[in-house]
């Protein structure tokens, strides 16, 4: 599933935090992508199973699934090997970093986090392809 | 003296029971009221987010209720936020009047009214609260100290940093809180952080040279190199540590002196950094510590001997009498394959 | 002359009910003020920050596992997943007779690795060490059986930060359990060297992956009276000893302490079944022989989830088990006793435990049947006879009543109105019965010990086990 295939792009972001789900949602919505939520790393796989998103953002910290772990199945299955990731994270130790870029993430956003940016990178990777 | 007994006990039982009712009748109430603020708050968030995305919002009709459920969601989603948008957070509150009100509060004579204003001005990102802030940095309670710092910290604000680690010294904030506050105030704290790093107070220089270690660069590396002669152990276990993060390669000459060290946490922390900044040269002398000095330092030894060398490590673990550290050192180099 | 000697005991047994009940109430004064207290501090208790710091001091989780096949992989992975800036989890497995390694071995890639171990703290052998490739963080030892306390310290041995957190097997924690439970510590690091947490009892709550998802009321009565007598043990009884820097039980179940301290004092004792009691004695004593500035906290937030006994056969066990620990703790530590060089807990503290906790089963099970023969034959008057059922049964009801709406007030876990009564009901009910029994059992235990009886019967484990320290009534 590429970009060109749909009208407006699918984003997925998962976090158990409802605010961050709002205003990440309501952000990237108000940019012109399509939007599926996830409450946890559980439901993001699901969901991902339904319809394999364009780029996701996740949270690190997550219950049941985290962010990594996630992501490390995305990387691992052909089918959503391509899907672009960006992690959230309060936590920016390098060690985190580097988990982060070990398990195939391809950028890092630290909370506080400001949406401009945010939207700045997914335009910036959604661009690429 | 028994009837005193009886009256006493009844009326202590006639009041409990009366607290109770009451507070089933108070649990009632609340729980309506949690439920209509739930149903506010879902229908303010738009207007929140509106407000977030610098929309122009009617915000007239608003009554006092409801202005309480707005002001606590901007107020929650601007801890989440950085950049522009805190300042159009800002902005309403200080048109609300909310700004003004709190720092009213920070007047108050209970400490835990104060406290709280203190704390809620860092979320409001008003910089109206400044002053204010840094003067309940000298407030007689420790919790209202504490919220302070931590507004500051969250306001970012540069000048706030030399009176942070002051109030550092003279123990009158936790060091954690400190700590936490100029890491949130970021790059901006540098310059005075790089200064503080010769303060006369070592708990001072101690947090300044963390800092340093986790906000600076490698160019910071030649201050901290001074550091590791400091006075106080815990100033050059720091700096030790700092040289480390910081990857400052310059520092390896004088942290290969450093594994003399006196104290053993002082030894341990060099080590660690050379297993980062060092090069091969300094393998035999780490395996050394490994295989002779305490717990700890021998351990941290064995550690960086193996992330600088680790056939090196495998070949001294074979040996006999090199000592559980390196035989564990060696058994993880071996799994990570 | 029977006239007299009924007077005389009645008395006694008024007295100990207005000093008991009355100590009581000035412990739920001290608790709500600091519960209110706390639960302002909330508002600014800064807890996503202290997650995301550096700053934030690593703890070492040990986790003492006997045959705990059954959930050691889920107990491992939501240790594993608490929010915390760093820590790492130390599995020591106690001479496990089942696959409880194996299990841990498949699930996280365990290689064994030898590990250096501390000459810190003397335990029974240990047979393997191993590291997982899948967690670098974890940490899995494999000892001789040498019971929890020595399993213990072996983990503080083991540990590699500064803090360690003892963990029962079968407990839940919650997410911020660790965040909480730590953030004395991490404003005050030098004085405050060990903090506790509340223990809630999870029988009829929903689980989901090593987590409380929903909060729930069990359905069998037993089980219920435990959750108030918990409710009032921890939300009244912790507290209001912490706020008086006289905490004397970090429950077992889950505490943090400092690794340093724990290690100069000798770690767990192994000789006795109150290790938990003992060792917060032992620290105490440590530190004031000392004179050394410290604070041991009690943290009111529900963090901790075990699971409570649901038959009147393994309750009876526990209870005994409990007064027995606290008898031997107590005995240990007799030199203490209204000692004044120990201070208020020389003088308070123990003295309290020690009349109100170990000896009070005796005066509370004798005593309202000696009143009523001492009216029945007219030792003392009708008056006398009302004022002690008003200082036993009716003020012990308020208290248990007040713990409830402590709750209410605090946290307010238990939502439902329906559950909200049905507790009601039962605090009322704990008092007609429950407490006896247990006072029974208490007395059962003493009777033992100055028996001599040393064997103890083994605690059946289910999917969750069992917690190995009981509430006390403070």
């Amino acid at each position: 599933m590429t970009v060109s295939s749909r009208e407006r792009p699918l984003i997925l972001i998962a976090d158990d935090d409802p605010d961050i789900l709002e205003l990440v949602g309501f952000r990237l919505e108000r940019a012109g992508y399509e939007i599926m939520r996830a409450t946890d790393g559980e439901e993001a796989l699901q969901l991902i199973s339904e319809r394999v998103p364009d780029l996701a953002v996740l949270d690190v910290m997550m219950p049941k699934v985290t962010g990594y772990e996630v992501t490390r199945r995305l990387r691992d299955n052909e089918a959503t090997n391509g899907v672009p990731v960006i992690l959230l994270t309060a936590r920016v130790q390098e060690a985190d970093v580097e988990r982060g870029f070990e398990v195939g993430a391809d950028d890092y956003l630290k909370k506080p986090f400001s949406p401009q940016e945010l939207r700045a990178r997914v335009q910036a990777i959604l661009g690429r392809r | 003296m028994i009837s005193v007994l009886t009256w006493g006990a009844a009326a202590l039982a006639v009041c409990g029971w009366v607290s109770v009712c009451a507070l089933a009748v108070r649990r009632f109430v609340l729980v309506r009221l949690e439920r209509r603020r739930g149903k506010a708050e879902l229908r303010l968030r738009r207007v929140a987010l509106a407000l977030l995305e610098g929309e122009s919002v009617d915000l007239t009709d608003l009554n006092g209720d409801d202005a309480d459920v707005l002001a606590t969601v901007l107020g929650r989603f601007g801890r989440n936020l950085r950049g522009a948008t805190t300042a159009r957070i800002a902005s309403f509150f200080e048109r609300q009047g909310e700004v003004y009100r709190q720092l009213e509060a920070l007047g108050s004579r209970r400490p835990w009214r104060r406290a709280t204003a203190a704390f809620v001005l860092g979320d409001m990102g008003s910089r109206q609260g400044i002053a204010s802030l840094r003067a309940a940095l000298d407030d007689p309670d420790l919790a209202v100290r504490s919220a302070a710092a931590r507004s500051l910290g969250r306001l970012g604000e540069p000048t706030a940093v030399e009176p942070l680690v002051q109030a550092l010294a003279e123990r009158r904030i936790p060091r954690s809180v400190a700590g936490q506050a100029l890491l949130a105030i970021g790059e901006p704290a540098l310059p005075v952080l790089r200064n503080l790093v010769r303060a006369p107070e070592p708990e001072a220089r101690g947090l300044a040279v963390e800092l340093v270690g986790l906000l600076g660069a490698a160019s910071d590396g030649a201050e901290l190199v001074g550091r590791l002669r400091d006075s106080s152990a815990e100033v050059r276990a720091n700096a030790a540590h700092a040289l480390g993060k910081l990857g400052a390669e310059e520092g390896a000459a004088e942290l290969r002196g450093a594994l003399g060290d006196r104290i053993p946490f002082v030894r341990a922390a060099v080590a660690r950094a050379l297993g980062v900044v060092g090069d091969a040269d300094v393998v035999p002398e780490l395996l050394q510590v490994a295989r002779e000095d305490s717990f700890d330092p021998a351990r941290a030894a064995a550690g960086a001997a193996a992330r600088l060398d680790p056939a090196a490590v495998r070949y001294a673990a074979a040996v006999p009498g090199a000592g559980p550290h390196l035989h564990e050192a060696a058994d993880l180099v071996e799994m990570a394959g | 002359m029977i006239h007299g000697l009924f007077h005389v005991m009645s008395i006694i047994a008024l007295v100990y009910f207005v000093v008991l009940n009355g100590t009581y109430l000035v412990f739920t004064g001290v608790a709500w003020r600091g519960i209110t207290q706390h639960r302002r501090e909330r508002r600014y208790a800064a807890l996503e920050e202290a997650f995301a710091s550096p700053l934030t001091p690593p703890i070492s989780i040990l986790l003492p596992a006997y045959n705990e096949e059954a959930g050691i992989v889920q107990s491992v992975h939501s240790l594993l997943a608490l929010r915390y800036p760093s820590l790492e989890v130390v599995v020591v497995s106690d001479g496990s007779t089942d696959s409880t390694v194996e299990r841990l071995r498949e699930a996280f890639d365990l290689v064994p690795v030898r590990k250096a171990l501390r000459a810190g703290i003397e335990t029974a052998p240990v047979l393997a060490t191993y590291a997982s490739r899948l967690k670098p963080s974890l940490t899995v030892i494999e000892k001789e059986n040498g019971g929890k306390a020595d399993a213990l310290n072996c983990g503080v041995n083991a540990a590699r930060h500064a803090y360690v957190c003892a963990i029962d097997a079968d407990a839940l924690l919650e997410e911020d359990a660790l965040l909480r439970v730590a953030k004395p510590i991490v404003d005050d690091p030098e004085r405050v060297v060990a903090t506790g947490g509340i223990v809630r009892i999870v029988n009829g709550c929903s689980v989901d992956h090593g987590r409380v998802v929903s909060v729930g009321l069990p359905t069998s009565s037993i089980a219920t009276m435990q959750v108030v007598e918990y409710l009032r043990a921890f939300l009244v009884g912790r507290v209001g000893w912490s706020r008086l820097g006289l905490l004397l039980i970090i429950s077992g179940a889950f505490g943090v302490f400092r690794r340093s301290l724990v290690e100069a004092v000798g770690g767990w004792s192994t000789t006795t079944v109150g290790e938990d009691v003992e060792l917060v004695l032992r620290l105490h004593r440590h530190l004031k022989e000392r004179g050394e500035e410290y604070r041991i906290e009690f943290v009111a937030d529900p963090v901790c989830w075990t699971e409570c006994p649901e038959t009147l056969r393994v309750l009876s066990r526990q209870r005994r088990r409990w007064q027995r620990g606290l008898a031997e703790a107590l005995w240990r530590h007799r030199r203490l006793v209204g000692n004044p060089r120990y201070g208020l807990l020389g003088m308070f503290a123990l003295p309290y435990f020690l009349l109100f906790e170990l000896l009070g089963p005796v005066i509370q099970l004798l005593g309202l049947p000696i009143v009523i023969v001492a009216f029945a034959v007219d030792s003392v008057s009708l008056g006398f006879l009302v004022a002690f059922l008003l200082m036993s049964l009716f003020l012990a009801v308020l208290l248990s009543v007040s713990a409830l709406a402590l709750e209410e007030v605090s946290f307010r876990r238990h939502a439902s109105g329906r559950e909200a009564a049905r507790l009601l009901a039962y605090a009322v009910l704990e008092n007609f019965g429950y407490r006896q029994i247990n006072d029974v059992w208490r007395l059962q235990a003493l009777v033992d010990l100055a028996r001599g009886k040393t064997k103890w019967g083994e605690m059946p484990r289910r999917g969750l086990g069992l917690p190995n320290e009981a509430p006390s009534r403070s």
